[in-house]
Formats: C-alpha cells, sequence, structure tokens
C-alpha cells in the first residue's frame, strides 16, 4: 500500500515529527522515501536570487549551493538515514507548495508526508499566492497527504485504532475505501465518525434537541448502508455520531478512542486566501489532534 | 586579457556556454573580466554611422540642456534631485559622448554607460512625454543598450537573459514539451473544479492562440490554469502554440536585437502556422510591448503590425466582460481600497489607459477605486521596469528606485494593488519586501475568477 | 561697409538660412527609417499626420501640456522669450521697411511700441534664462559654454537693436552691430543648436507620428501631452 513516501522536509525542528513518523513508515513498511526540500523561493524577477527558507536570507543559487543544501539534508536526518534504509534527497527552487506538487507528479508517491507548519507563512513572498502550502497541496495532490503537527504516540506498524471522520462527501467515500484498506492493512480497528455540525453560523438557526436526535438517527442510517455493508470481512470497528463544531468532535473523538491516525477527506473547495491560519475544518484538525491526520482528495 | 571566458562581445549561443556563465555566481569573474574588456571602437563608430540616423542624432543636438525633462524622470526625483539623474544629462553624457568621441572611448567610460543604461534609465519613456522639443531618452537608451551589449558591457543576468531567448526561445529554461506538459498538468489539477477544462494544443483556425511568460510555466503554473479556466468560462475556441509560446523578451532589456528577433519570429512562425484569429498574450506589459509592439519591426514587418491580430489580456478581459461572457457575481465585487498599476508598456507605449479601468468597473464594488497620481499614460514607472528587477549588481539603485511607487501607493491608501504586468507584479511585491508597507498585489485573472459566476456546466456536481 | 552688409552679407546669410533650412528639413525626414526607428511612417500616413499636428500643436500652446503646466516659471520665461524672438524680426516695421527696400515685399507689421516692449521682454527673458541655468542644478550640470555662445547670438541682435533704438552713444555704431548680429544669427541657425527654430517641428513631428501610428495611435489613443 506504501511503496514510496514523498517526505517534504524543511529540514528544521519543525519537521522532526512528521520526520519520525515518515522514517519508521519506510522502515517497518520497507518503503522508499524521498526526503524532499524546497530550499527557497524566487525573488526579483528574472534574477538568479533566491530567499532561503530556513536562514530568511538572498542567496544566488547555483548547482554548488543546491549540492551544499543537499549536504544539509543529510546531515540533519544522519541518524535516521541507516543503512537499511531506502532513501533519496531532492532539492528545489520554487514555491514549496507548486514544487512539492511537481515532485509528487514525477515520482507519483503513495503518500506524502508533511509537517504541520512550515514556517512564517505571512512573509511577503507567500502573502502573494492564496492558501498555506498545506492548504494547496492537500487540495491538488493525487495521493493522500499525512500531516504530523505532534510527536506521535505510536508510529506506523504499531498502530491499533484509526478514525475516519466523514461529512458523507463524495471525497469521504474516496477516503473511507482508504481507511479501510489501512485498517485491514494495518490490522487496527477501525471507528467510523461523523460530526453534525449545530454551529449556529453554519444553520443559520439552533435546531430543537428533537430535529437533532432525528438527524443523528439518519446519519447512522447512512453509516451503515454506506460504509457498514462495504465491511463485511471486518470486525473491530464502531461507529459513532456526535453533535457540535466537527472539528473539535472529531478530535475529542480521536482522543478518547485512542487514535494513532484521523483519516479524513479534504473537501474545502476554494482555498482561504484571507485566513490561511484558521483554514477549514481539516486544518482545524490536524492543529488540535494528538495523532497524524491523513487528508485525502480524490 | 581583452575578451573574457564570460564577459565578450559574443552572445550566448549554447545550453554549454549558458550553464557556464549561469554557473559564475553573481557573475563575480564575468564582471572581473569587464574591466579588461576592450572597446572595438571601429566596429562601435560604424555601427553608430549606419543606424544612428536623424531621428537620434537630431536628438542628441538640439537638446536645449533646458532640463524640463528632469521632473519627469522617477529615479531623478527619488534619489534627491541628483542632477546625474536628469535624463538629458544621463544620455549626453553617455550616448552623446560616444557619438561625439566618433566611438573612441575606453572600457572604464563604458561601464559608466552601463550602469547609466541599465541603473539610472528603465526605458519608461516618461521623459520623452515631456520634453518641449520631443526628445525620448528612453528610446536613446534603447538604443545605448544595443551598442553596449554589443561591445559586451552588458549586466550578467541580462547576458544570460538574451542568451536564454537564443537557445530556448523563452526567458528562462524551459522546453517546448515542458510548456505543454505544465498546461496540461494545471488543467488536470484543476479539472475537478472547473469541469471541462482542457487545454487545446496546436489547434488550428481558432479564435484565440494564447501566449504566455515563462516564469509562469517554471514558478506560478497557476496563472496557466487561471487563464485556462477564463477562456472556458467564456466559451472562447482556444489554443496554446506548442512552439512559440514565449510572449517575453529579455532580449529587448539587453539590447540584443538578432535575439530580439529570433525570440519573436518563433511566435510569429506559430501565428502563422496555427493561423487564429487573434492572439493573447498573458498579463504581461514588457513582453506585449516586445511581440506587439516592437517586434514587427525586429521582423521587418512594414506595416508595424504581427502576422494576426494581438491584443493584450486586459483588452480581452475587458471585453469578454463588457460582452458577457464572463459573468460577475456582484456581491463578490472587490470591497476594499484598491488602486491600479498603469503599466508603461502598454499603456504609455501602446494606449491602453481606459482598459483596464472598464475591468475596474466591473470588478470593484464603486467607491473603492482609488487612482494613483500621476496616472494613465503620465504614471511612473513601477521601478522596476527596463531590467532593472533582475540585475544583481544594481540591486541598491533599483530599491531605492521603488521608493516612488511606494509613495504613489500609500497616497492612494489603498490596500491592494492591481498588477496586470509581470515586472509592476514583482517589483510591487519587492517593495513590500522591502519596505512592508501592508499591501497585497495581484493578477486580473485570480480576482476575476475568484467573483466569477460559472457557467452551469462547469460546475463540479454535489 | 554699410553697403557690404546690407548688400551681399545680406543675401548671403539670408540665403545660406532658408537653403540651410530647407536641406536640413529635408534630409531630417529622409533619414527617418521606419526599421529601425521602428515606426511604420509609410504605412499609416494620415495617422500619422494627426500625431504629428497634435504634438506641435499641443506644445505651442502655453500651458498646452503637462510639461509646461509642470514648469509654470518656466513656461512664462520661455514664451515670453520665443514670442518675442519671432516675431519682432519678422513685424518690425524697421525691418519690413528694410525688406521692401531690397524685395519689394513686406509682411504685416506691428505697432512700435508693441514691439519695444517684446523686445525688452525677450532681453529680461533671455536673463532669467540665464539665471536660471545657473541657478537650478539640474539645468547647471548640463550647461556649457555652448549654450551660453547660444543665448548670446540669439540676443545680441535684440540688444544692439535696442541700443540702436534709444541712440545710445554712436547710432550707426548700433545700427551696423544690429545688422551683423542679425546676420550671424542667420547664419548660425542652420548649423548650431539653433537649428531647432525649424528642427522642432521635425522632431516634435517625428514623436507625434510615433505615438499617433505606433504607441497608441492606431488603437484610437490620443496621448495626453
Ligand atoms: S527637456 Fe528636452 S531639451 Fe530640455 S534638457 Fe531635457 S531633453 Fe533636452
Ligand atoms: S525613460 Fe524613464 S527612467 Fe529613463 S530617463 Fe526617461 S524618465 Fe528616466
Amino acid at each position: 500500500m506504501f511503496k514510496k513516501i514523498l517526505f517534504a522536509t524543511s529540514a528544521t525542528e519543525a519537521s522532526d515529527h512528521a520526520a519520525r513518523v515518515a522514517f519508521n513508515m519506510a522502515t517497518t513498511l520497507k518503503a522508499h522515501i524521498n526526503l524532499f526540500h524546497v530550499l527557497g523561493v524566487p525573488t526579483r524577477g528574472f534574477s538568479q536570487v533566491v530567499l532561503d527558507v530556513k536562514t530568511k536570507e538572498k542567496v544566488e543559487i547555483d548547482d554548488e549551493y543546491i549540492k551544499w543544501v543537499e549536504d544539509e539534508v543529510k546531515t540533519y536526518y544522519a541518524n535516521q538515514l541507516t543503512d537499511g534504509i531506502d532513501a533519496s534527497i531532492k532539492v528545489a527552487v520554487g514555491f514549496p507548495h507548486r514544487e512539492i506538487l511537481r515532485q509528487a507528479r514525477e515520482i507519483e508517491p503513495d503518500l506524502i508526508v508533511m509537517g504541520g507548519s512550515t514556517g512564517d507563512e505571512s512573509d511577503s513572498v507567500y502573502k502573494a499566492t492564496t492558501g498555506s502550502t498545506l492548504q494547496r497541496v492537500a487540495k491538488a495532490a493525487q495521493c493522500p497527504i499525512m500531516v504530523v503537527n505532534r510527536p506521535a504516540a505510536s508510529f506506523w506498524g504499531g498502530m491499533s485504532s484509526i478514525v475516519f471522520g466523514t461529512d458523507f462527501s463524495k471525497a469521504s467515500d474516496k477516503a473511507f475505501d482508504f481507511a479501510l484498506k489501512a485498517a485491514g492493512e494495518l490490522g487496527c480497528e477501525m471507528n467510523i465518525f461523523h460530526a453534525l455540525d449545530i454551529s449556529s453560523s453554519h444553520m443559520g438557526f439552533t435546531l430543537s434537541q428533537d430535529e437533532i436526535e432525528e438527524r443523528i438517527r439518519k446519519a447512522y442510517r447512512v453509516i451503515r448502508s454506506r460504509y457498514v455493508s462495504k465491511m463485511e470481512k471486518k470486525s473491530n470497528f464502531s461507529m459513532d455520531v456526535w453533535e457540535g463544531i466537527p472539528y473539535v468532535e472529531i478530535v475529542k473523538y480521536a482522543r478518547e478512542k485512542h487514535a494513532d491516525l484521523i483519516i479524513m477527506a479534504h473537501n474545502s473547495r476554494k482555498l482561504d486566501g484571507d485566513a490561511p491560519k484558521i483554514g477549514s475544518n481539516m486544518e482545524q484538525v490536524i492543529v488540535r489532534a494528538g495523532c497524524p491526520v491523513i487528508s485525502i482528495n480524490r | 586579457m581583452p575578451e573574457g571566458i564570460f564577459c565578450n562581445k559574443k552572445p550566448v549561443e549554447t545550453e554549454e556556454e549558458l550553464t557556464a556563465l549561469l554557473g559564475d555566481t553573481s557573475g563575480t569573474q564575468y564582471y572581473k573580466e569587464m574591466k579588461e574588456l576592450d572597446v572595438d571602437s571601429k566596429l562601435l563608430w560604424t555601427t553608430i554611422q549606419n543606424t544612428c540616423k536623424s531621428r537620434i542624432r537630431t536628438w542628441l543636438e538640439i537638446c536645449a540642456h533646458c532640463g524640463m525633462c528632469a521632473d519627469s524622470c522617477f529615479l531623478y526625483l527619488v534619489n534627491d534631485r541628483d542632477p546625474k539623474q536628469v535624463p538629458a544629462y544621463k544620455i549626453q553624457s553617455t550616448l552623446g559622448e560616444i557619438v561625439k568621441r566618433k566611438g573612441k572611448v575606453d572600457n572604464e567610460f563604458m561601464r559608466m554607460a552601463m550602469e547609466t543604461a541599465w541603473a539610472k534609465c528603465t526605458c519608461c519613456n516618461r521623459c520623452g512625454m515631456y520634453c518641449p522639443h520631443g526628445i525620448d531618452m528612453g528610446i536613446m537608451f534603447g538604443y545605448l543598450r544595443g551598442l553596449l551589449y554589443q561591445q559586451g558591457f552588458v549586466p550578467w543576468e541580462m547576458k544570460i537573459g538574451a542568451g536564454m531567448h537564443r537557445v530556448y526561445r523563452a526567458q528562462m529554461d524551459v522546453s517546448e514539451e515542458e510548456f505543454v506538459e505544465t498546461f496540461q498538468w494545471m488543467v488536470e489539477e484543476y479539472e475537478d473544479d472547473y469541469v471541462g477544462l482542457t487545454v487545446p494544443v496546436d489547434v488550428e483556425n481558432a479564435d484565440i492562440m494564447y501566449t504566455v511568460n515563462a516564469r509562469e510555466v517554471k514558478h506560478y503554473p497557476e496563472d496557466l490554469a487561471e487563464a485556462a479556466i477564463l477562456f472556458h468560462a467564456a466559451g472562447e475556441n482556444w489554443t496554446i502554440p506548442s512552439k512559440g509560446w514565449e510572449l517575453t523578451s529579455l532580449a529587448m532589456f539587453a539590447g540584443d536585437w538578432a535575439a530580439c528577433k529570433m525570440q519573436v519570429e518563433s511566435v510569429y512562425e506559430a501565428m502563422e502556422r496555427l493561423k487564429p484569429k487573434r492572439m493573447i498574450g498573458t498579463e504581461c506589459g514588457h513582453a506585449h510591448r516586445a511581440t506587439v509592439v516592437e517586434g514587427p519591426y525586429w521582423a521587418g514587418r512594414k506595416d508595424g503590425r504581427p502576422p494576426v491580430e494581438s491584443i493584450h489580456y486586459i483588452e480581452w478581459l475587458a471585453e469578454a466582460l463588457r460582452e458577457g461572457k464572463l459573468k460577475i457575481d456582484p456581491s463578490k465585487r472587490i470591497k476594499q481600497p484598491v488602486t491600479l498599476q498603469d503599466s508603461c508598456n502598454y499603456v504609455r507605449n501602446h494606449g491602453l489607459r481606459e482598459t483596464a479601468r472598464e475591468i475596474v468597473s466591473y470588478i470593484v464594488e464603486p467607491g473603492y477605486f482609488r487612482d494613483m497620481s500621476p496616472r494613465k499614460e503620465h504614471n511612473f514607472c513601477c521601478g522596476g521596469g527596463g531590467g532593472f528587477n533582475g540585475i544583481g549588481l544594481f540591486r541598491p539603485q533599483r530599491n531605492k528606485g521603488l521608493i516612488t511607487k511606494r509613495d504613489q501607493i500609500i497616497a492612494t491608501g489603498a490596500e491592494l494593488v492591481l498588477a496586470p504586468c509581470h515586472n509592476c507584479w514583482d517589483a510591487i511585491r519587492d517593495l513590500e519586501e522591502e519596505y512592508e508597507i501592508g499591501i497585497k498585489w495581484s493578477f486580473l485573472k485570480p480576482l476575476v475568477i475568484s467573483m466569477l459566476e460559472l457557467p452551469d456546466h462547469m460546475k463540479p456536481e454535489e | 561697409m554699410y553697403e557690404f552688409i546690407t548688400g551681399f552679407m545680406f543675401w548671403l546669410s539670408l540665403g545660406v538660412c532658408l537653403a540651410g533650412m530647407l536641406i536640413r528639413t529635408v534630409l531630417y525626414f529622409r533619414g527617418l527609417a521606419w526599421n529601425l526607428d521602428r515606426v511604420a511612417y509609410k504605412a499609416y500616413p494620415k495617422d500619422g499626420f494627426n500625431g504629428a499636428m497634435r504634438s506641435i500643436y499641443k506644445w505651442l500652446l502655453p500651458f498646452g501640456t503637462h510639461g509646461w503646466r509642470k514648469q509654470p516659471f518656466m513656461t512664462v520665461i520661455f514664451f515670453c522669450f520665443h514670442i518675442g524672438a519671432v516675431i519682432v524680426p519678422l513685424f518690425l516695421v524697421a525691418h519690413n521697411l528694410f525688406l521692401e527696400k531690397k524685395t519689394g515685399l513686406s509682411l504685416f507689421t506691428i505697432n512700435n511700441s508693441v514691439a519695444d516692449f517684446l523686445t525688452w521682454l525677450v532681453v529680461a527673458s533671455a536673463i532669467l534664462i540665464v539665471l536660471r541655468r545657473i541657478a537650478l542644478p539640474e539645468v547647471r550640470i548640463m550647461t556649457t559654454w555652448y549654450d551660453y555662445l547660444i543665448i548670446l547670438i540669439s540676443v545680441l541682435p535684440f540688444i544692439t537693436g535696442l541700443m540702436a533704438r534709444y541712440e545710445v552713444g554712436n547710432y550707426n555704431f548700433w545700427l551696423l552691430a544690429h545688422i551683423l548680429s542679425g546676420e550671424i544669427l542667420l547664419l548660425a541657425i542652420p548649423f548650431t543648436k539653433l537649428s531647432h527654430v525649424f528642427l522642432f517641428f521635425a522632431s516634435r513631428a517625428q514623436l507625434g507620428m510615433d505615438y499617433g501610428i505606433k504607441r497608441g495611435g492606431l488603437k484610437g489613443t490620443k496621448m495626453a501631452w
């Protein structure tokens, strides 16, 4: 299921948690890991000057510099890059989201792993492009994206509980197929979860308790017909529907279930240009969840 | 060492030479070699005799040294009215001297002339509007750049840029395959959200042939998708040429006229091959000027026009909005103070002063638009034109030059700057980075898409 | 002496001036190269002509262009100088009497007190122009002895004319000096920067054609000079 992992890294602490998960996966699943680092954003029209994302300095790019950065990345991950691991390193110049997507298109990985936040994105170089790197990669990538924002309690392979959050969209169906496959492969518990959105901003009016209960019942029915029917072979699963603000509920639920992984569909069609920090439901989950989150688009 | 390995009179012709030149980080060795480079006075003088005809000679002769052009030049104003920045002084002390001395000038003079031609003038042509005699120093600096280029006295990035056009027929190392591939990739990436999105390649007799700036392919390919979305939404019958798709010309900034000709002919060949009704170029100013305004002359076209009618992106956009081919959701119009950067290259130099304003009337909520002062054809250069943006050696001068635009923008009180020109867009981005005045800036495509009423057939189901 | 400078010298200088202007104007326009200038002059004669006329006309109007409005002081002294410098030599009664005697032709003439006033205006403006040259760093930097020489050549006839007019000292001396300086001026016109008296129109016409054809004219945009 995971033969090739694209690990998009900043080669700084910000990516450390993601690195741990990515390398663990690569080792356990005997997958190839491609360490991909975007070293800088081109500035200044057609000049050769690039803004180094790490040092925030303007540097002139040539082959030597790229080689040097490659070595830096190698040194940073010296501990993880042991003999047994099948790894490659690639350094590129450009806007991070675009280059990650370009690399993904080139090597067609089964999974992209990213850190939670790639630093200060209020930089003027980023401001002109809408949405954060994460949002843009999650929106456009052809494969699942795993985001690791906090130290993951357990690691891939030692997984016992997956939470699959659904909003019943088409993309969620895709995410379900993926979650089911992963749960099967990893032999862990599958927890299907739906949150009934009762935040007034979404509905425009408050629901009575009866209505809420009616909707919850309906949601269970949908889960049964859509998902449970496809799970003949699986016995260790559960399903729940809670009401509340979706991203809060799913994070609470994941904690209760001791989830090692949350799988969700990335649904937001539009990029929130003005508020990349607040972002979509997805991003809220990422910031809050105590475990890695996989986002699936298609 | 008269002719250097990197710095010499020979243009870059091959990929290997290009890579080697690029490998000379910041042009360190290049500029060192330049100090030794000989001036071929004979060649210089013959060239002048062959190409400097009555227009420029008269300009040089009748200049009254009255200084009325001083205030017109943003570089003069922003450099604390340094008399050495007066347009007439700048040209008289360079081109004027070369002509006077019949080409007998030395290396040091040529390096001074190079700095003047690329760091003290952006070829914005504003001064020409303020001289009573109609002396256009911008044009003369363009001419001077050609002489300097021929002698090898040209900034490193300019030599590379011109070389790119010679090798790739594009301003960056983007091949024909990469262009088409990237366009297709972008369309795939966006087709979920915009149903039916395609990119027709090399279709003959289409209504529109679309050409771009290689930077879009390389760094902001979203722009390609956005163009596709808008053409598709407007129901246009459009195509891209797999060859001859590059609208820009760094060769024009470099003064490499031979490369200018090669570049523009590649686009004209595409026009002749595909026979579109019209050619539309992306939101770029100098590119429009190179391919549509100056290009016909490089290619030797006596009527001064490209083989097929060629218009700027904003002309198409204004037309599509006017005719209702694209519909704007009025509730989504821009509701924040917004201003517009008029690009010298197609406003002053191609008369499109009302076009972007018409677009503004469709996409900005009434009451939110703030004009710059001066504006339209009298607007100042963004500060990064004519190649200024890209030259590392002259970065401090360029950053200083940005102050004019910064202050013009601040005076409007706008939070968003519409910049339908790659050079202006870059300059405004850089001025925000340099001076942090808290503005945003944008091309028109993404803004229009954000407020578009999509035709039903393009809406994703759900 | 008087005979010589009002006879042979007069004809010579006038002839050289007129022929020089004519030849240089023809050469100017023949030297315009559509491909080097990158303006398709011949392809759009009508647009070119309209553009040229607009460009000349706007700049002949005091405060008619952005450039003039931007520099009011310069505009005032410039027009004071040039109006006087064109009108007085052509339409002064004495000049026309002289001309009639020589050629049998004469032009419309102006009132003598108007002529006096204009002449003083020319001299005063010339002084201000010189002072401006010295005072403003952006003009000073470009100014050479040649610029002063040109100013001198062009005002000398006016100064000597005034001297003769008010009979300061020896009238005949001033008269001779006046005629001589006038002839020097005529001779200088085709060969010096004074060629701008006709090349101004040529150069303005050229830029007008450029804008009228290439830079927006064909798009229907009239340049806001
Ligand atoms: S305004 Fe014209 S005539 Fe006066 S100094 Fe400038 S270029 Fe020369
Ligand atoms: S073309 Fe523009 S930058 Fe160059 S001298 Fe004239 S006003 Fe200044």
